[in-house]
């Protein structure tokens, strides 16, 4: 990019985050934790059947309490709602049929807690139950009842991609090895319970909601579906976000409640709900049974791939069908593969639904191709990282399934986490019970096709300009802790040259800024960074007119940094910002707003096949990563000691956030890969607290270290690509191959819980046992 | 998001007030409320009054001296892992103290709630929604155990973490009710039934805790899936005596994987021998053949039954290898 | 420990006398009001959050004379006559504390949930060893989950403002 200067004065510089200091004082509110005098408590009655007709739902006793200002039930809302346009299949409330265990049912809104609370208990639910399924087999079964009228056998997608010669490939391997690996299904557990404060104006027919989302711009649209308003009269604002990982990615059923609540209460309504409710909202990342085929020739080089996936989605789309495309177009795009089949399953289950977590569609699969080399590798006598680098890309590429990909770092990842963990010279002479393990992964920077597909630019921002001098910067992305209000700030700084302070970043309120379709996918820094160049280039170009003309210099030899405007050669002292800044205004007529935005452009948005444009984006991150472990065989325990990860990111716009995210991404990994699961006893969650899901304390956490690539990608805004998401596949299958290097024994199952790592070596006892006798006898 | 259920609460300053207070129907007792408090926001239990001990100087004070230890039964967990009477000559209490929870659990809970834990259960531990829609269970409201349907005794299991290393240094408890004081092994307050696994009466408090002097090195593990916050999926104490190469002393207490935690019996089997693998083998065995874990946990109950015999045999192998010059 | 069912009684409000914040403070307040919704309801104070559904998380993690205790599982009335301090009572004159300024310039925060909690633990560690090994800080914060930072640059904040203690 043209105006890109070699010299960088607050991008590339590690920043704290701009909205930090309002964090650490305690002063940072949350939805919850805004000022509500007078708002109505909001609670919902959640289904305790897996699968049952409604037959009828008696709410005038609640409605008769004194104190109860609003009952709402599935009759209030008759229209579906979902994140895809093409599978919208989720009512607020349920209406005939309710389809898991913690399904809301109906909601009241009252004067205090112990009213709703009260009211909840006269609500009366009678039904007819259903066959309820519980796993991806029996809600598959030929005999099964269906969850959704118009998807027979609970498939709500199946995919079958083929691309390049399968066959062949297979046939000139010489080694060719199959597995079936399951991942437990898991939750975001973000610190941040769900809420929404929804005020409803009954006078001019206005609704504003704070919510605890990632995407308001999909939540207004959502608003605007079910309550039936124009969008106008709609209001959403996004307050401070305690985390979200994909949880809040799509408008949850809570926020139309709330919604629905203060609209027939005519008020206010706050609805917090607990951490058991925030776990049944759900939409975390499905269990997955992966059975994977390889094709390896001797040196290591993959020939072939065959890969099946059934995903347990849950009772409703979701993001359903972006998941089970994900995970099949995602086997590309890190190595290269010369032929590929995937046939992938997603089902429905009478289950919390599942959605997009960090990673999405990508992690489990992931593991279950890195263990898989690394087994292979293992057995071909080729070291685990010889075989990575057997099969690395070159950049500028096009994957067989259309994926562009511009800039590609892996084999310095490979190189640094080589050397940092010492690979070559520890591996094998960690002493007993201890090993090392590697792997890699990769993720998207954005989807480069949008769900909702309007004709507009993928993002758009606003600064402007006026007499304070400030700099405003509007935008619609939802900052969540990642720190993309930061990070944004940082690239309008750094074009107009101006210090960081200068910038205020006005962010997610419906009335103020301009639409972003929100935080996931890791889109924000490519896109919204993006646009934020493109923003601070057309500020910057009337400011350079107003010095030019001040300065009597020709505009394109004069360049402004630390607040000066000086031109190209010239020994004058220059302009200061405030003067040319007056000098702008005047010349304008006045206050100076301009937009930037970016759009994808059409070759990076994916193959012609049905579902090519999930898994294209413009850049790709890649990280590879070194576990290294001691497993403790008596009690089944596994530490982590030590992690080092290499991730290329492009260009670390905020090294600081750089840094955080991918220690959380490792982190999180490991969480998943060593001991989160969600559980359910007859479609009852039994792990919904944070006792049950167990998130590891700072005392289960290792360190991680770790080293930043730039590939420099051509489109990536001054390079960068994502950063918070491309680290934590590799986790998994580091984890376990670690786990073989340290005692033998390949974990196929995760999370390897210390039960589970112990009835495996029993096992394995077992097998030994039995072989050796056998060989006796012979 | 439930609150507490309407009480009252009272803070009498002697054990007399203490005990008047006791003897109202639907009072209940508390000190620390970690685990209470947790339980009453689940709409566990509607105590009409709590009875809050924290106030009566008998139930305070460490003190040390030639008949050992006692224990008031509102020292905290904190201050117990940190006494110099306690961490020195007892380090398997200090370590089962400081496994409780994490460091706020312990700045609040008390030696005496930790003694009379609430068990633990998978179908117990949730919320008043879940319990109905799972239709309650023996423990409350119900009258079916979840985790043994056919059986007739609740399976919840007993969590605390003291109670293993002062039963294995053989630790008495001084009992305040109605009838006056009384005195009894720590053994006898517990019953193998998770719905009624305390042997006190209505109205009855623990006062002290008194831990014999000259106790035998010991040692306490905690099986748990993470390094705080959790619960015992199995706590294992250990206090040996070896003279010369022989074992003349063994003690094992088990907590986490019964509805009481317990002694380990027929460990005289094991003496005059030395601590060697078969010897550990053995007592491994014993461990398993006594422990019986239930579906009470997310992990597997023949985990904690294993992980028990391991952490075992592990703490005798590490005492022995302490003891030995 | 009786196991009765009654039925309830209301509970009894009635002014507590304690400090919060370094203010002496007269509270009416129920018996059964936990100290996490006195703070958050009664005086505003929102710094102190809600995580969990009781004792699972340290993210309403306050001090009470000095001691890390979980306002989630505290009764208002069981802090009469001690001093409750929130994440609101650390800045001085509005500055950031030492241990704010490392959390927030070593990015101990990103999404910033945990943090009053996890600088609350860290508070009270720091008050009692002013030095403290990572062993030590690992130990002191094991009650609270953090999920954005895996932990690694909240250590470094800790390690920072106990470097740069007086």
């Amino acid at each position: 990019m043209s105006t890109i200067r070699n010299v960088r004065d607050v991008v590339g510089v590690p920043t704290p985050l701009i909205d930090g200091i309002e964090k650490v004082k305690g002063q940072a509110q949350y939805t919850a934790d805004l000022p509500a005098q007078g708002a109505l408590v909001g609670r919902i009655l959640r289904s305790p059947h897996a699968h049952a007709r409604i037959l009828r739902i008696d709410t005038a006793a609640a409605r008769a309490l004194p104190g109860v200002r609003a009952v709402v039930t599935g009759a209030d809302c008759a229209t579906t709602y979902g994140v895809l346009p093409i599978a919208m299949n989720e009512y607020p409330l349920a209406r005939d049929v309710v389809r898991y265990r913690g399904e809301p049912v109906a909601a009241v809104a009252a004067i205090d807690a112990a009213t709703a609370a009260r009211a909840l208990r006269l609500i009366r639910l009678e039904v007819e139950h259903l066959p309820a399924y519980f796993t991806a087999d029996a809600a598959r079964a030929p005999d099964a009842v269906a969850l959704h009228d118009n998807k027979p056998g609970n498939i709500e997608r199946a995919v079958h991609h083929r691309f390049g010669n399968v066959e062949e490939g297979f046939a000139r391997a010489d080694l060719v090895r199959e597995q079936v690996y399951r991942c437990g299904e898991v939750a975001h557990a973000q610190m941040e319970l769900n809420a929404a404060l929804v005020d409803y104006d009954p006078a001019r027919d206005h609704l504003t909601i704070w919510s605890t989302t990632q995407v308001p711009y999909y939540v207004h649209l959502m608003l605007a579906r079910c309550l039936d308003m124009d969008m106008s009269r709609i209001r959403v604002i996004k307050p401070f976000v305690g985390g979200g990982f994909g949880a809040r990615v799509e408008v949850l059923n809570f926020e139309i409640i709330a919604a629905l609540l203060a609209r027939a209460a005519g008020g206010k309504v706050a609805l917090r709900l607990s951490r058991e409710e925030t776990f049944l909202t759900h939409r975390g990342r499905p269990e997955t049974e992966t059975r994977l085929k390889l094709g390896m020739t001797r040196a290591g080089k993959l020939t072939a791939c065959a890969c099946e996936v059934v995903q347990r989605g849950g009772a409703y789309a979701g993001y359903g069908v972006v998941t089970i495309l994900y995970a099949g177009a995602l086997l590309q795009g890190l190595y290269d593969i010369p032929a590929i089949a995937y046939d992938g399953y997603r089902v429905y289950a009478n289950l919390p639904p599942c959605g997009a977590m960090r990673g999405h569609g990508s992690v489990d699969v992931r593991f279950a191709f890195e263990a898989l080399l690394d087994r292979m590798a293992a057995e071909a006598g080729l070291d685990p990282f010889a075989v990575r680098r057997a099969n690395l890309l070159a950049a500028p590429t096009q994957t067989q399934n259309g994926l562009r990909i511009e800039s590609y770092g892996l084999d310095e990842c490979l190189d640094w986490v080589e050397r940092a963990s010492g690979w070559r010279d520890r591996r094998g002479k960690l002493g007993t019970g201890r090993g090392l393990g590697m792997a890699c992964s990769h993720y998207v920077s954005g989807a480069a096709k949008p769900i909702h597909w309007t004709g507009e630019p993928h993002a758009v921002v606003q600064l402007r300009l006026d007499f304070d001098g400030g700099i405003t910067l509007l935008t619609g992305a939802a900052d969540i802790g990642q720190g993309s209000s930061t990070l944004m700030a940082q690239a309008a700084a750094e074009i107009l040259g101006v210090q960081l302070d200068r910038i205020r970043v006005v962010a997610a309120d419906s009335m103020l800024t301009p639409k972003d379709n929100g935080s996931y996918s890791s889109r924000v820094t490519f896109m919204v960074g993006n646009a934020t160049i493109d923003a601070a280039r057309e500020l910057r170009a009337r400011l350079v007119a107003a010095a030019a003309e001040q300065l009597g210099a020709p505009a394109e030899t004069i360049d402004c940094r630390h607040e000066t405007f000086q031109a190209a050669g010239s020994d004058s002292p220059g302009l200061g910002f405030g003067e040319v800044a007056r000098a702008a205004l005047a010349r304008e007529g006045g206050a100076i707003t301009v937009k930037g935005s970016f759009t994808c452009p059409i070759e990076f948005q994916g193959g012609k096949h049905k579902g090519g444009a999930v898994g294209a984006t413009m850049g790709f991150s890649y990280a590879a990563q070194v576990v290294e472990v001691a497993v403790d065989i008596d009690t089944g325990m596994v530490a982590v000691e030590k992690v080092w990860v290499a991730q290329d990111c492009g260009f670390a716009i905020n090294p600081l956030a750089v840094e955080g995210q991918i220690q959380g991404a490792v982190w999180m990994g490991m969480g998943q890969a060593m001991g989160e699961e969600t559980r359910y006893e007859n479609g009852l969650a039994v792990h919904a607290s944070l006792l049950d899901y167990r998130v590891p304390t700072i005392l289960d956490s290792p360190p991680i270290v770790l080293h930043i690539v730039e590939s420099l990608d051509p489109n990536g805004p001054f390079g960068a690509k994502e950063a918070s998401e491309g680290a934590l596949a590799g986790f998994l299958p580091a984890l376990t191959n670690a786990i073989a290097d340290a005692i033998g024994l390949r974990v196929d199952d995760l999370p390897v819980t210390p039960d589970r790592l112990l009835e495996a070596l029993a096992k394995r006892r077992r097998e030994r046992r039995l072989a050796a006798s056998l060989a006796e006898v012979a | 998001m439930d609150g507490l259920p309407e009480f009252r609460v009272l803070t009498p300053r002697s054990v007399a007030a203490a005990v008047a207070a006791g003897a109202r129907p639907g009072s209940r007792f508390v000190a620390g409320g970690t685990d209470l408090m947790a339980n009453l926001r689940h709409g566990i239990g509607e105590p009409g009054t709590l009875i809050d001990l924290r106030d009566i100087p008998e139930l305070h004070g460490i003190a040390a001296g030639p008949l050992g230890l006692s224990l008031g039964a509102a020292v905290r967990l904190a201050e117990l892992a940190e006494h110099p009477a306690v961490a020195g000559p007892y380090p398997a209490l200090a370590a089962a103290a400081l496994a409780v929870g994490g460091p706020a659990h312990r700045e609040a809970g008390t030696i005496g709630g930790n003694l009379c834990l609430d068990t633990r259960c998978l179908f117990y531990n949730r919320s008043a929604w879940w319990r109905e829609a799972n239709g309650y269970c023996m423990k409350h409201r119900g009258d079916i155990c979840h985790v043994a349907p056919t059986g007739k005794r609740c399976h919840a299991a007993f969590s605390g973490d003291l109670a293993a290393p002062l039963l294995a240094h053989g630790a008495e408890v001084e009992i305040a009710g109605p009838h006056g004081l009384r005195r009894q092994p720590l053994g006898d307050l517990y019953a193998e039934d998770g719905a009624a696994h305390l042997l006190l009466a209505p109205g009855e408090f623990l006062l002290r805790v008194l831990v014999p002097p000259d106790p035998w090195p010991a040692a306490y593990a905690k099986a748990r899936a993470r390094g705080a916050i959790d619960f015992p999926l199995a706590g294992v104490a250990v206090a040996l005596r070896l003279e010369g190469t022989g074992v003349t002393g063994l003690r094992v207490a088990l907590t986490g994987t019964n509805s009481r935690p317990f002694l380990l019996a027929g460990t005289d089997a094991l003496l005059g021998a030395p601590v060697d693998a078969g010897w550990r083998e053995r007592l491994g065995k014993l461990v398993q053949k006594q422990v019986s874990p239930m579906r009470t946990t997310l992990l597997a109950a023949q985990y904690r039954r294993r992980v028990a015999a391991a952490l075992a045999e592990r703490l005798a192998g590490h005492l022995a290898d302490a003891a030995t010059p | 420990m009786t196991h009765a069912r009654t039925s309830p009684r209301p509970s009894r409000a009635r002014v507590r006398l304690f400090r919060l914040n370094g203010t002496d403070h007269a509270a009416l307040v129920a018996d059964n009001v936990l100290l996490l919704d006195y703070l958050r309801e009664a005086q505003g104070l929102t710094g102190t959050k809600r995580g969990c559904d009781g004792g699972e998380c340290g993210a309403c993690t306050v001090l009470i004379d000095g001691s890390p205790r979980l306002a989630c599982l505290t009764r208002a009335q069981e802090c009469e006559g001690h001093h409750v301090e929130t994440i609101e009572a650390l800045a001085e004159a509005g500055r950031m504390s030492r241990l704010q300024r490392a959390f927030h310039e070593r990015l101990g925060t990103q999404c910033g949930y945990c943090t009053p909690g996890m600088v609350m633990a860290a508070e009270a560690l720091l008050r009692r060893d002013k030095a403290p090994d990572e062993a030590a800080i690992r130990a002191a914060l094991g009650g609270n989950i953090c999920r954005c930072t895996g932990y690694v640059k909240i250590i470094e904040a800790v390690q920072e403002a106990a470097r740069d203690a007086p």
